[in-house]
C-alpha cells in the first residue's frame, strides 16, 4: 500500500516535473547558445586533460603518446621543495584574502558615501586607472620607487636619517610589495562590481532609515551591507577557487634569486620547470593537481554558503 | 537625496572626501608619470627618476607611432572586435544567465556546475587551437571572438544580479501574459542597468585586451588587435625577452615611445567606463516601478 | 518615468536580436573562405605547381620566424627579394615575446608552415627531440648542390648538428662579441688606463665610485652597472676573464660545470667585493636591462658591462643627451689573475631554420626551398634584406653600408628581415657596417680579436636526456645560489650544498651524459 502511493507520488511528481519542464522550455531555449558554448570551447578541448597522465610528445600526437599513470603527479610531489612552494602559494594567497579582498568593498563604500555626483564619478574613474597598466609597468615604477640605488622610498629614508631597506631583494619585504601591488591595480577595479549592486538598492530603503534617524554608518551598517552580501559571497566563493593561481606575470617579474625562498609559486615553478622546456605533461599535470584543489575548495565554501542560507554559485 | 547636516555626518563626509582625494591621487600618478614621459625625450626619461612634468616637451613619440598606418589599423580592429563581441558576448550571457536565474528551472545545478568547472579545469592551449582550427575560424575575426564568447565568471555575476529582483514582478507579468524572452528583454534587463553596464565593461576590456588569441588563430598580421603592437613594444623597450636579447640585430624602441603606446591604446577603454557610469544611477527605477 | 526604461529595452531587444542575426551569418561568410584559407599553406604549392611550367612559375613559401620589431615590415623589401628570387614569399611574424607558445601549438597541430624559424639556441635544443624523431627535413645530403649553401661554416654548422646530422640552415653572429663599455672622459680625467687585467677592472670601478669623476663635488657615481642576468649580464663576460670554462669544461680528462671550478668562485669573490665596496649597483639581481641602461644612459655609472660592446652606439646616442661632454669606449681585452687572455664564445649562430616534414612534402619542394636560400645568401639578396634598397634605405661608402640618416624608414621597411639573413657577412658577401663612433670602430676591432682567444663550449653539441629535461630548472639552483653568494647570505660551504643538490637532483646524470657522449 506505501509503496503503491509512494510510486503514484513519484510519477505524479514525474509528470509535474514534465509539465514544469514544458513550460520552462524557451527558457531552455536561452540557455542552448551559452550551452553550447560551455561544450564546444570548454568541454572538447578538455580531452587535452589526459596528458597529464601521459608521456606526451606534440609530434606523437595524444593518441601516439605514452601512457605514464601518475609519474608526474609523483614528481611534483617528490619534488624538494613542493612544500615550500606549495606554502608559498597558500600564504599568498591567504594575503589576497585577508588584505585586498575586503578593500574594494570598502572603497565602493566610501565612493558611495560621497553625496556630489560629480566627485563620486571622478574618482570612481581616476582609482580604477592602474587596472589598465600591465604588471611590466607597474613593477618598473615599483622599482623605480624601492631600489637602493637612487630610489625614491629609500632617498626618503636616507634623508629622514634612516638607514637604506634593501626592498627589492630581501625575502621579508616580498609578501608587503606584492600585496601593495595588488592592492593599488585592482581595489578601484574591483570595487564596479560592488558599485552595481549598490546602485541596485531600493532607496526607498535608505528613506525609511533615515526617518528612523538612522546615521551613516548604520545605513551602511544595516542596509548597504546585507544588500551587497550575496555578491560579496559570491565573488568570495569564486575567488577561493583560485586558491594556487595568482597573477603568474606580477609575482614573476617580482621574483629573483635572493627571494625565492618565500617568492616561488606553483605556477613561477612550473613555467620554469615545464614550459620552458616543452615539457607539456607535467605542466599539464600540475594544471590538473590545482585545479582538483580550486574544485575541492570551491565545493565546501559553496555548501558552507548554503547553509548560511545564502544562494552560492551552483 | 538628502545631505543629512548632522555634525557626524559632516565629519564623515569630510574624512572620507579626503581619504578618497589621497587614495585618488596615489592611483594617478603613475599614469600622470606614463603620459609626461611620452611626451619627452628619451634622454629626459633616462636623467630623471620618476617623470611627472617633462622638462623638455616632445610630441616626437606620438609622431612615431602615428606615421605609419600600423596603430590605426590595430585600432579600428580593436574598436571592431570590442563592439561586436561585448554585444555578442552580452546577448548570449544574458540570455544564459536569466535562464539559470529562475529558481524553478530543472536542472538548474547542475548546469550551473557545469559552468563552475569550466573555471577551474581547461584543457589547455592545444586542443582550444585544434577545436578553433576545425571549426574553419583560423584567420577570421570571429575566432578573437567565439572562444571566449561568454566568461563564465561574469555569467555567473550576471545571473546573481538577476536572482535579485524580486520574483513577484516576473510572476505579474507572466499572468499578464508576457512571453519568457519578452520579461527578460522588458523587465529584467532594464532592472538591471547597473549590472548590464559593469558586464558590458568587463566584456569590453577582455575583448580589448585580446592578445594570445590572436596570435594563435591569426596568422596575418594585418589583422592583428591593437594590444599586440603594445605589448610587443612595451616588451622590447623594457627588455624582458632575455632568451632574445642575447642578440637582435636591431635596437629596443625608445622609452617615450612606449609611453606613447601605452596612452593610445589605453586611452580608448578608459573612455568606456565614464560613458557607462550614468547607469549606475539607474537603480533609482526599481523603486520607481514598484511604487 | 515609467516608459522609458521599457522603450529603451525594446531598442535593445531588437538591436541584440538584429545582432545576433548578424552575427551568425556574419560568422559563417568569414568561416567559409578561411577554411580554404587555413589548408592554403600546405596544400597550395603542389597543385599550384601543376598548372604552369616549373621554371617560370615563382616557387610559393611559407615562412615563420620571430618578429623583433615594434611591427611587421611592409612589403617593399619583400617584393624585391621576390623578383631576384623568382619567389611568391608569405611571412608570417609573430611576437618574439611569445614566439615559443606559438611555435609550440603550430607544431603540436601540425600546422608549421615549410620554413620555421625558431627563436634562439635555447629554442633548438628543445626541439632536438623532434627532429630526432624524423619531424624535420635532414638538409646536410642537399647542401652540396647549392654553391652559396655550402659556404656557410661548417664549424658552426656542426655545433646545430642532431646526432651527427644537419637539419637547419643558422643565421651567423660574431662570436664574441663581449668586453666592457666605459667613461673615457671619467678614466682620462682620473688617469686610468684600460683594465689590463681583472685587478686593474676593479681598481677602476673604485676610482669611477670614489674619486667624483663627473667633479659635480658629490658621491653620486657608481662603477659598474650591471642587471639580473648572469649570462648576458656582467658575470660570465668577467668569469670568463678570470678563465673559468664556457659552460663547461675538462677536468682530469672528465667534462664538468663551470661552477665546479675554483675560478667560478674566484668571480662570485670578485663580485661580492664589488658589492660590498659599493662599487656597483647594490640591487643588480633584481635590475631589468632597461635600468640598468638607464643608470648608464643618465651618467651615474662608468662601466657597462653586458651582452655586446655593439651597444655603444645606442648608449651614447642617449647618454650624450644628458651629458654632452661624455666619451665612451670599449674594451675586451682583461687578462686573469694568471696573466692569460680569454673570452667565452656563443657557438656562432643567433637562431636556425628548420624545414618541418608536414609542409615540406617532398624532395623536390625541398630543393626549390633550399634554392631560394641558396639565392638568399648570395650579395644582392643579403644586402636587401640586411641593409634595404641601395640608396633608399643605404648607401655605400667605402665599400661599407651606411645606413640612411631616415632612420624611421630604416626601422619600419627592413628591420624586420634583418635578423632573418642566413649565415654572415663573410659567407653571404653582404656589405659590412660603416661605423663612424670611434668606440664602436675599437669593437669591431675587438670583437675579431676576442674571437682569437675564444673559449667554446665544450657541450654545444653534445646531448643529455637528463639535460633537455631538467637542464633550466637545475640551473636555477646554481643562478640563485651564485647570487646569494656575492650578496653574501651563503658562504663557500652553503655554495658547495647548492652543488651537491645540483648533483643529486639529477646534476650527476648530466655529467655522466656530456662524457659519455663525448666518447
Amino acid at each position: 500500500m506505501a509503496v503503491r502511493s509512494q510510486a503514484a507520488l513519484r510519477e505524479r511528481t514525474k509528470s509535474e516535473r514534465k509539465k514544469r519542464m514544458w513550460r520552462n522550455r524557451w527558457i531552455y531555449v536561452m540557455i542552448l547558445p551559452g550551452l553550447l558554448y560551455f561544450l564546444i570551447f570548454k568541454y572538447v578541448p578538455m580531452f587535452g586533460l589526459v596528458i597529464s597522465f601521459q608521456d606526451y610528445k606534440p609530434f606523437k600526437g595524444i593518441l601516439g603518446s605514452e601512457w605514464v599513470g601518475f609519474e608526474h603527479f609523483e614528481r611534483l610531489f617528490t619534488m624538494p621543495d613542493f612544500w615550500q612552494i606549495l606554502s608559498n602559494t597558500l600564504i599568498l594567497f591567504g594575503m589576497n584574502l585577508v588584505f585586498y579582498f575586503p578593500v574594494p568593498i570598502i572603497l565602493a563604500l566610501m565612493l558611495n558615501e560621497v553625496r556630489t555626483a560629480f566627485f563620486k564619478k571622478f574618482f570612481q574613474s581616476l582609482v580604477y586607472l592602474p587596472h589598465f597598466m600591465s604588471w611590466v609597468i607597474i613593477v618598473s615604477i615599483g622599482y623605480v620607487m624601492l631600489t637602493m640605488d637612487g630610489g625614491i622610498i629609500n632617498e626618503l629614508l636616507v634623508m629622514l636619517g634612516l638607514p637604506k631597506i634593501n626592498f627589492l631583494l630581501s625575502p621579508e619585504w616580498f609578501r608587503p610589495t606584492y600585496i601593495v601591488q595588488v592592492i593599488w591595480r585592482e581595489a578601484g577595479w574591483g570595487t564596479i562590481i560592488y558599485l552595481a549592486a549598490i546602485a541596485s538598492i531600493d532607496p526607498q530603503l535608505y528613506e525609511a532609515a533615515r526617518m528612523d534617524g538612522a546615521g551613516r554608518l548604520r545605513q551602511i551598517w544595516h542596509i548597504t551591507l546585507p544588500a551587497i552580501r550575496s555578491v560579496i559571497v559570491v565573488l568570495l566563493i569564486l575567488k577561493i577557487g583560485d586558491v594556487l593561481e595568482l597573477g603568474f606575470e606580477h609575482v614573476y617579474l617580482l621574483l629573483n634569486s635572493m627571494n625565492r625562498n618565500v617568492a616561488e609559486i606553483i605556477d613561477t615553478y612550473v613555467y620554469t620547470a615545464g614550459l620552458r622546456q616543452m615539457q607539456f605533461s607535467y605542466s599539464a599535470a600540475v594544471g590538473f593537481f590545482k585545479s582538483a584543489v580550486g574544485l575541492v575548495l570551491v565545493m565546501v565554501a559553496n555548501r558552507l554558503a548554503k547553509r548560511f542560507g545564502e544562494e552560492g554559485i551552483y | 537625496m538628502v545631505e543629512d547636516r548632522t555634525f557626524g555626518g559632516r565629519l564623515f563626509s569630510i574624512v572620507n572626501f579626503a581619504l578618497l582625494a589621497v587614495i585618488a591621487l596615489v592611483t594617478v600618478l603613475p599614469f600622470v608619470h606614463v603620459v609626461a614621459g611620452s611626451f619627452t625625450t628619451n634622454a629626459e626619461i633616462a636623467a630623471k627618476k620618476f617623470i611627472l612634468v617633462p622638462t623638455v616637451w616632445s610630441t616626437e613619440a606620438y609622431r612615431f607611432i602615428f606615421s605609419t598606418p600600423t596603430i590605426f589599423r590595430a585600432m579600428a580592429v580593436s574598436i571592431g572586435v570590442t563592439l561586436v563581441g561585448t554585444l555578442f558576448s552580452m546577448l548570449i550571457t544574458s540570455l544564459m544567465a536569466y535562464g539559470l536565474s529562475r529558481r524553478d528551472l530543472d536542472g538548474r545545478r547542475g548546469l550551473m556546475f557545469l559552468v563552475v568547472f569550466t573555471m577551474l579545469f581547461s584543457g589547455g592551449m592545444i586542443p582550444t587551437f585544434l577545436v578553433v582550427k576545425e571549426l574553419g575560424l583560423i584567420d577570421t575575426y570571429a575566432a578573437l571572438i567565439l572562444p571566449s564568447a561568454i566568461t563564465a565568471f561574469n555569467m555567473i555575476i550576471l545571473k546573481n544580479f538577476f536572482q535579485n529582483i524580486p520574483e513577484g514582478l516576473e510572476e505579474s507579468a507572466k499572468i499578464d501574459g508576457c512571453h519568457d524572452f519578452g520579461i527578460l528583454f522588458r523587465i529584467v534587463l532594464p532592472l538591471s542597468m547597473p549590472a548590464i553596464a559593469t558586464i558590458s565593461l568587463f566584456y569590453a576590456v577582455t575583448y580589448w585586451n585580446t592578445y594570445m588569441n590572436a596570435i594563435l588563430y591569426l596568422n596575418k598580421s594585418e589583422m592583428w588587435p591593437i594590444q599586440v603592437l603594445l605589448r610587443q613594444i612595451v616588451v622590447l623597450a623594457s627588455g624582458m625577452d632575455y632568451s632574445s636579447n642575447l642578440d637582435s640585430a636591431v635596437p629596443p624602441p625608445e622609452q617615450s615611445v612606449k609611453m606613447a603606446v601605452i596612452v593610445v591604446a589605453t586611452l580608448p577603454i578608459l573612455l568606456v567606463y565614464p560613458f557607462l557610469q550614468k547607469h549606475f544611477a539607474k537603480g533609482a527605477m526599481l523603486g520607481s516601478i514598484k511604487g | 518615468m515609467n516608459r522609458k526604461p521599457l522603450s529603451l529595452a525594446l531598442c535593445t531587444a531588437t538591436a541584440l536580436a538584429m545582432l545576433l542575426g548578424a552575427c551568425a551569418t556574419g560568422g559563417s561568410n568569414n568561416a567559409s573562405p578561411s577554411a580554404s584559407g587555413g589548408a592554403a599553406p600546405s596544400g597550395a604549392s603542389p597543385s599550384a605547381s601543376a598548372e604552369a611550367p616549373a621554371d617560370e612559375k615563382p616557387t610559393e613559401i611559407t615562412i615563420m620566424l620571430p618578429l623583433n620589431t615594434a611591427e611587421t615590415p611592409p612589403d617593399r623589401i619583400k617584393t624585391e627579394v621576390e623578383k631576384l628570387t623568382n619567389t611568391k614569399l608569405t611571412y608570417q611574424f609573430f611576437p618574439a615575446d611569445t614566439y615559443e607558445e606559438k611555435l609550440n601549438s603550430s607544431f603540436a597541430t601540425g600546422t608549421l608552415p615549410q620554413v620555421t624559424y625558431l627563436k634562439n639556441s635555447t629554442t633548438f635544443l628543445l626541439m632536438r627531440e623532434a627532429i630526432k624523431d624524423g619531424q624535420f627535413w635532414e638538409i646536410g645530403p642537399y647542401l652540396s648542390e647549392f654553391p652559396n649553401l655550402s659556404k656557410l661554416k661548417p664549424e658552426i654548422l656542426d655545433n646545430t648538428k642532431v646526432e651527427g646530422k644537419l637539419y637547419s640552415l643558422y643565421i651567423g653572429r660574431p662570436l664574441a662579441r663581449q668586453g666592457i663599455i666605459y667613461r673615457k672622459d671619467w678614466a682620462d680625467k682620473l688617469g686610468i688606463q684600460p683594465p689590463a687585467n681583472v685587478d686593474e677592472l676593479f681598481e677602476m670601478a673604485k676610482a669611477f665610485t670614489e674619486k667624483d669623476p663627473d667633479g659635480n663635488g658629490q658621491a653620486d657615481t657608481i662603477g659598474i652597472v650591471d642587471r639580473n642576468e648572469l649570462v648576458y649580464g656582467a658575470f660570465k663576460t668577467v668569469s670568463a676573464w678570470f678563465g673559468t670554462p664556457n659552460y663547461w669544461g675538462e677536468q682530469d680528462g672528465k667534462l664538468l660545470p663551470e661552477f665546479m671550478f675554483p675560478q667560478y668562485v674566484e668571480t662570485m669573490d670578485f663580485f661580492k667585493k664589488l658589492r660590498d665596496g659599493g662599487y656597483m649597483n647594490q640591487d643588480f639581481a633584481a635590475t631589468s636591462k632597461t635600468d640598468a641602461v638607464k643608470m648608464f644612459t643618465s651618467g651615474k655609472a662608468g662601466i657597462y658591462i653586458g651582452g655586446s660592446m655593439q651597444d655603444i652606439d645606442s648608449l651614447n646616442k642617449d647618454l650624450i643627451k644628458n651629458v654632452p661632454e661624455a666619451v665612451l669606449d670599449v674594451h675586451s681585452m682583461v687578462a686573469g689573475p694568471d696573466g692569460e687572455l680569454r673570452q667565452w664564445m656563443i657557438p656562432g649562430y643567433n637562431n636556425v631554420i628548420l624545414f618541418p616534414k608536414t609542409a615540406v612534402k617532398d624532395e623536390a619542394e625541398l630543393k626549390k626551398i633550399l634554392a631560394f636560400f641558396d639565392k638568399m645568401m648570395t650579395p644582392e639578396v643579403a644586402n636587401l634584406m640586411y641593409w634595404g634598397i641601395e640608396g633608399v634605405h643605404y648607401t655605400v661608402v667605402d665599400g661599407k653600408a651606411k645606413v640612411s640618416d631616415d632612420k624611421e624608414l630604416v626601422e619600419r621597411e627592413v628591420k624586420g628581415y634583418k635578423d632573418s639573413v642566413i649565415g654572415e657577412a663573410a659567407t653571404n658577401g653582404m656589405y659590412e657596417s660603416l661605423n663612424e663612433l670611434p668606440g664602436r670602430i675599437h669593437a669591431e676591432q675587438l670583437i675579431v680579436e676576442n674571437e682569437k682567444i675564444g673559449v667554446k663550449d665544450p657541450t654545444a653539441a653534445l646531448d643529455s636526456a637528463t639535460y633537455a629535461e631538467k637542464g633550466v630548472e637545475l640551473q636555477q639552483i646554481m643562478t640563485d645560489a651564485t647570487y646569494q653568494y656575492i650578496y653574501g647570505q651563503i658562504d663557500k660551504a652553503g655554495f658547495d650544498k647548492a652543488i651537491e643538490r645540483w648533483k643529486k637532483d639529477g646534476g650527476d646524470n648530466i655529467i655522466e651524459e656530456f662524457n659519455a657522449a663525448r666518447q
